[in-house]
């Protein structure tokens, strides 16, 4: 029933001959192999079919049920090579869907022999014009070829690990089981207590035992990453939706509200007069008043003053005794009884 | 009666309610509350679908904001039928106690195959050829030629009800099939699209699974159900099987060398097309250009070429360069066809990831992955715009489509197997390329996230933990109701051993065994010597069945069985099948009694029940463990370990009691009725099989009859079906496990609902 490949030229069939080899060329017409022996013993001759001129060194093992599908496939390489440009290359969707037409066109052309001269010229134009491109994107792996590969691959590390996981797993349960076999055998064999008893805990213990499993079975499987962002943006099941969520918040702890105080400054001699009031009690008159660009920065002449003032009022009422006094008094006032000590 | 059911009035069409059906109110109420998924579990035979139904009208009309439609989904026509009486009896009480016709409207909507009504194309059988030729009747670019001029036929049904019918909305009331038929042939109006018009503003729809959980039909008929309803699953205990089903997608020669042929029947109407009409398809290939989507596609009667799911943004997107033109788009069609066809040309089984699939998809042919995707789409649109008619004649190149769009949108959950011949003829050389859906969860997803709640129940569904895994869903509500009865009217028994002591098992080693099969005979001898009328007995599978039946043969068991009752067994053909069915049921019905052979997961043991005397016992013979050496289960059983860390060992256990005890359940179909169960495998005494039966078995599973012999197991059956056969009056129920609403208010029952409630 089924129609079984043949060769044109001598007609032998795939089921008189099952070791039959059909062989393609450029023109898309299909011979098998001892036809191409005999035909193009000199290296070269034209086919019996179409009369176009053929290399043998060109014919191909027929992948395709269809001859014209395996000669599509090898003007389609042929072609794409050269266009090869990516989505990247080009500033919108819609231009580069033009160019994929055209790709599409060129390809259509050769295959079906329409206009060969005016579809070459315009292969060459493009090559002309795109060596750069073309030459650059010879190296480079299209986005979608690297998802693909990235996937491949972790698929792959996924199988291994987890096929030596679940053998392990498995003869570890093995073992567990043999053992508590064993030993509620020896125990009964050789303790005194009741046998009723052991039984009991051993089937306790069992039972523990096959509740821990499923989530020893569990741990392992987190640990590897899963890739939702490849396929179609539809993420399976919830499990997606969990590694995107947001951690939460880390929630303060109840501490009392920050509330400000002013500082209290020792100057270890009278108050300086406040920054204000310089002004009036007549200071500038023996400085340098500051210039428009220094006033520029919000420099004024009040600050040194008051700066200078600070400085040669500070420490007058200095005396080493006091100092140390106050110094404590002021660090730590709480550890009253060292102080209380050193006061005696 | 009316009961009050945690503050809601129901009106409940029966004087009397079990308990458990009261309880099953309280938590699907509670669920409807929490707007949440749950999962019920009660018997067979209690009630189910009155209970559901009154309850979600009750929430209806109590609550007409928060909840807008009802839709439940069944697996047979003869089912939607059962639902559609229900709804009938409730909407008629309804009527009498309120005194005024209500504003609800209940449809049943099926195929064209069940609904048509146009004299020639009813006639046909097959439920494609008839989509086909309603296609070929309806299409708008048909009716557009009709126009223009009269000899093209098109159906009167169909006009009718474009011209009329959608202006006048279905009166209120409860339409089964039947009744739709009748009011379409009344007012000359398709009801096919009728129903299909009227889904949107129906309250209550009743249809197959399919129309929810297939998204290639899905998309037509219930894209406009909205978020604010209820979705209800009867039966729904293989319902991850439904949804893988609708996802996988099967791939022979045969079915490759007809695309071949419609490709050529393209190439032709194409170059056709563009010597007379290029007008047409210069129209489409701008449109695509533009990338709008196809404006006609909102056209009802164009539905049946439709995409699988894809999301959203890819949609919107224009179709790639590369197939935007006709003939572009045909090459690259042969070249898909070309590229499958040498990858089924192989000698041994490969798998392989739709990543691989793609990635030598490209190194081969040269095809990208995205103009792959668009594949579907822009199949339909072609078709389409040629004005194919005769769909019938395409429907394998619109499978090698879909197959494509789906092996480059989905590389999870999914996995393709080429296998070169069949397991059981491997000299026979017939490839097959499988591409299977690992994931039940990727087709029901849609359902979960769309509406608000959704029930899932059937009386089977033990144990109720594994569903949400394989779901992958997280259900408000789990519980599992028993059945409160009067007098232990189930005998769940487990014989491991036959009289000479050699242990029964259906395990692969003892499955030649003389001894065994002997000892099997042996026990369904004296047990039908013992059980008057029907006995059903259940095989691990077709062949298991074949074999025993031809060895208890020689043995001489078929002529001692023959002594007792007559002889039926169920084959692979389905007209067989019907017919020994028929004779078993007339052998039940006249007294002479009669023994069926039949197999789980088959026919019978799904959706036929055996009440009262067609089935006073059912025989399980073995554990009906799924044929595990197929590579799409251990595909399946690998995905499910990875994904989800289900056990290989758990979920074939857990297919094999949920198939055991749907088996086992087909002879109990209500309170009145009685039946033996018999488990004969020693296996089934383990913990880790019997804790998987449903509550309402286990309950009645006594640990004294766990570890039987054929003697003891008959010797239990005399005495119980003695007990059995005493006169049962509804007097000796009520109280217990049949409540006037009285009853049910006492304060007594009411605790003890509550506990039940608590309990589970």
């Amino acid at each position: 029933m089924e129609d079984y490949q043949t060769c044109p030229k001598c007609k032998t069939t795939k089921y008189r001959n099952p070791a039959m080899v059909l062989m393609v060329n450029a023109c898309g017409h299909a011979l098998c192999e001892s036809c191409v022996e005999l035909l193009f013993a000199k290296g070269s001759g034209a086919c019996p079919e179409c009369k176009c001129p053929l290399r043998r060194n060109n014919f191909r093992v027929q992948l395709f049920e269809d001859p014209a599908v395996d000669k599509e496939v090898d003007i389609r390489k042929r072609i794409l090579k050269e266009f090869n440009k990516r989505q990247e290359d080009f500033p919108t969707l819609r231009e580069y869907n033009d160019y994929l037409e055209e790709v599409e066109t060129i390809i259509f052309n050769l295959v079906f022999d329409i206009d060969p001269a005016g579809t070459n010229k315009m292969i060459d134009n493009y090559k002309k014009e795109n060596k750069d491109i073309t030459q650059k994107n010879r190296n480079r792996q299209s986005q979608e070829e690297m998802e693909l590969e990235e996937l491949l691959e972790a698929e792959k590390a996924q199988q291994s690990e987890k096929a030596n996981l679940y053998v392990n797993a498995e003869l570890e349960e093995k073992k567990q089981k043999h053992k508590a076999r064993e030993k509620l055998i020896d125990e009964l064999m050789f303790s005194d207590a009741d046998a009723k008893s052991i039984v009991a805990s051993h089937v306790q213990a069992t039972a523990a035992l096959a509740k821990e499993q499923p989530k020893a079975a569990a741990q392992p499987s987190s640990g590897v990453v899963k890739s939702s962002k490849f396929s179609s943006g539809v993420q399976i099941g919830l499990r997606g939706q969990h590694t995107n969520s947001f951690l939460p918040i880390p929630k303060q702890e109840d501490l009392p509200l920050y509330r400000y105080t002013a500082p209290v400054f020792d100057y270890d001699g009278p108050p300086p007069p406040a920054i204000e009031k310089l002004g009036k009690l007549n200071y500038f008159a023996n400085i340098r008043a500051a210039n428009i660009t220094e006033r520029a920065g919000g420099y004024t002449e009040a600050m040194s003053c008051c700066r200078a003032l600070q400085e040669a009022l500070g420490g007058l009422f200095y005396s080493p005794q006091l100092t140390h006094k106050t110094a404590v008094l002021a660090t730590n006032s709480s550890t009253q009884d060292t102080d209380d000590m050193e006061t005696t | 009666m009316k009961l009050n059911v945690d503050g809601l009035l129901v009106y409940f069409p029966y004087d009397y309610i079990y308990p458990e059906q009261f309880s099953y109110m309280l938590e699907l109420k509670r669920a409807l509350d929490a707007k949440g998924h749950c999962l019920l579990e009660m018997p067979s035979g209690t009630g189910k679908t009155t209970t559901l139904l009154s309850l979600i009208v009750a929430y209806m009309k109590a609550h007409p904001l928060d909840l807008t439609k009802l839709v439940y989904c069944s697996r047979t026509v003869p089912e939607i039928e059962k639902v559609m009486e229900e709804l009938r009896k409730l909407m008629n009480y309804y009527e009498k106690e309120m005194g005024m016709e209500q504003n609800i409207l209940g449809l049943a909507l099926s195929s064209r195959k069940n609904l048509c009504i146009h004299p020639s194309v009813s006639k046909e059988r097959e439920g494609k050829v008839v989509d086909g030729r309603c296609y070929s009747l309806t299409a708008s670019f048909v009716r557009a030629r009709h126009a223009a001029d009269d000899a093209v036929p098109i159906c009167e049904f169909y006009e009718g009800f474009d011209a009329h019918g959608k202006e006048f909305p279905l009166p209120p009331g409860v339409y089964n099939l039947d009744d739709l038929k009748e009011y379409g042939q009344t007012k000359r109006w398709c009801p096919y699209f009728l129903a299909r018009h009227t889904i949107t503003h129906a309250n209550i729809v009743v249809y197959s699974y399919h129309y929810l959980l297939d998204p290639k039909i899905a998309e037509v008929v219930s894209k406009e159900i909205s978020k604010s309803s209820v979705v209800v699953f009867d039966e729904a205990h293989n319902i991850d099987n439904v949804c893988i089903d609708s996802m996988s997608v099967k791939i022979t020669k045969r079915l490759l060398d007809k695309c071949s042929n419609s490709i050529t029947i393209l190439e032709t109407t194409i170059s056709n097309m563009k010597e007379n009409d290029s007008k047409r398809l210069e129209k489409e290939y701008k449109r695509l250009v533009e990338g709008l989507r196809d404006a006609t596609i909102a056209r009802e009667t164009d539905m049946a070429l439709v995409n699988p799911v894809l999301p959203s943004e890819i949609l919107e997107e224009a179709v790639p360069g590369t197939i935007r033109t006709a003939e572009h788009f045909v090459a690259f069609l042969k070249r898909v066809v070309e590229y499958i066809k040498t990858r089924l040309r192989v000698q041994h089984v490969v798998q392989e990831s739709p990543a691989g699939f793609l990635r030598d998809i490209h190194t081969k042919v040269c095809i990208d992955r995205k103009p792959l995707r668009f594949t579907a789409e822009r199949l339909a649109s072609l078709i389409r715009t040629l004005e194919i008619s005769d769909l019938t004649d395409f429907s394998p190149l619109v499978t090698v489509s879909h197959f494509a769009t789906l092996v480059s949108t989905y590389t999870k959950g999914f996995t393709i197997i080429i296998e070169p011949f069949e397991d059981r003829a491997p000299t026979v050389s017939n490839p097959i390329l499988y591409f299977s859906c690992l994931d039940s969860s990727i087709a029901i997803k849609p359902v979960f996230n769309r509406f608000q709640t959704v029930v899932i129940t059937s009386g089977t569904l033990s144990p109720l933990d594994m569903y949400p895994k394989i779901l992958d869903f997280h259900p408000v509500i789990m519980t599992s109701f028993t059945m409160t009865l009067a007098r232990p009217c189930i005998l769940p028994m487990i014989v491991s051993k036959g009289n000479d002591q050699v242990a029964m098992s259906s395990r692969y080693e003892t499955r030649e065994d003389t001894a065994v099969i002997r000892n099997y005979g042996n026990l369904l001898v004296e047990v039908a010597a013992a059980v008057p009328d029907g006995i059903v007995c259940f095989f691990t599978s077709y062949l298991y069945l074949e074999t025993i039946v031809s060895s208890w043969y020689d043995q001489g068991i078929i002529d001692q069985l023959q002594r007792h009752k007559l002889l039926f067994i169920e084959t692979q053909d389905a007209a067989e099948t019907s017919l020994a069915l028929i004779n078993y049921i007339k052998a039940c019905d006249n007294g002479r009694g009669a023994v069926l052979l039949s197999v789980a997961r088959g026919k019978v043991s799904e959706g036929i029940d055996f009440d009262h005397h067609l089935g006073r016992a059912v025989l399980m013979f073995g554990i009906p463990y799924v044929y595990t050496q197929s590579r799409i289960l251990r595909a399946r059983l690998e995905y499910l370990r990875d994904q989800f860390q289900i056990r290989e060992n758990d979920f074939l256990t857990f297919d094999a009691m949920r198939h055991a005890a749907q088996c086992l359940g087909r002879c109990m179909r209500g309170k009145t009725d009685y039946g033996i169960m018999v488990l004969a495998d020693k296996r089934f005494s383990r913990a880790d099989k019997r804790s998987k039966l449903p509550k309402w078995i286990q309950e009645h599973l006594k640990d004294t009859n766990c570890n039987l012999s054929t003697e003891e197991c008959v010797q239990i059956c005399k005495r119980w079906l003695r007990q059995m056969a005493q006169p049962f009056s509804r007097e000796d129920q009520l109280g217990i496990s049949l409540l006037t609403l009285e009853q049910l208010q006492s304060e007594e029952m009411q605790k003890k609902i509550q506990q039940r409630a608590q309990g589970v």
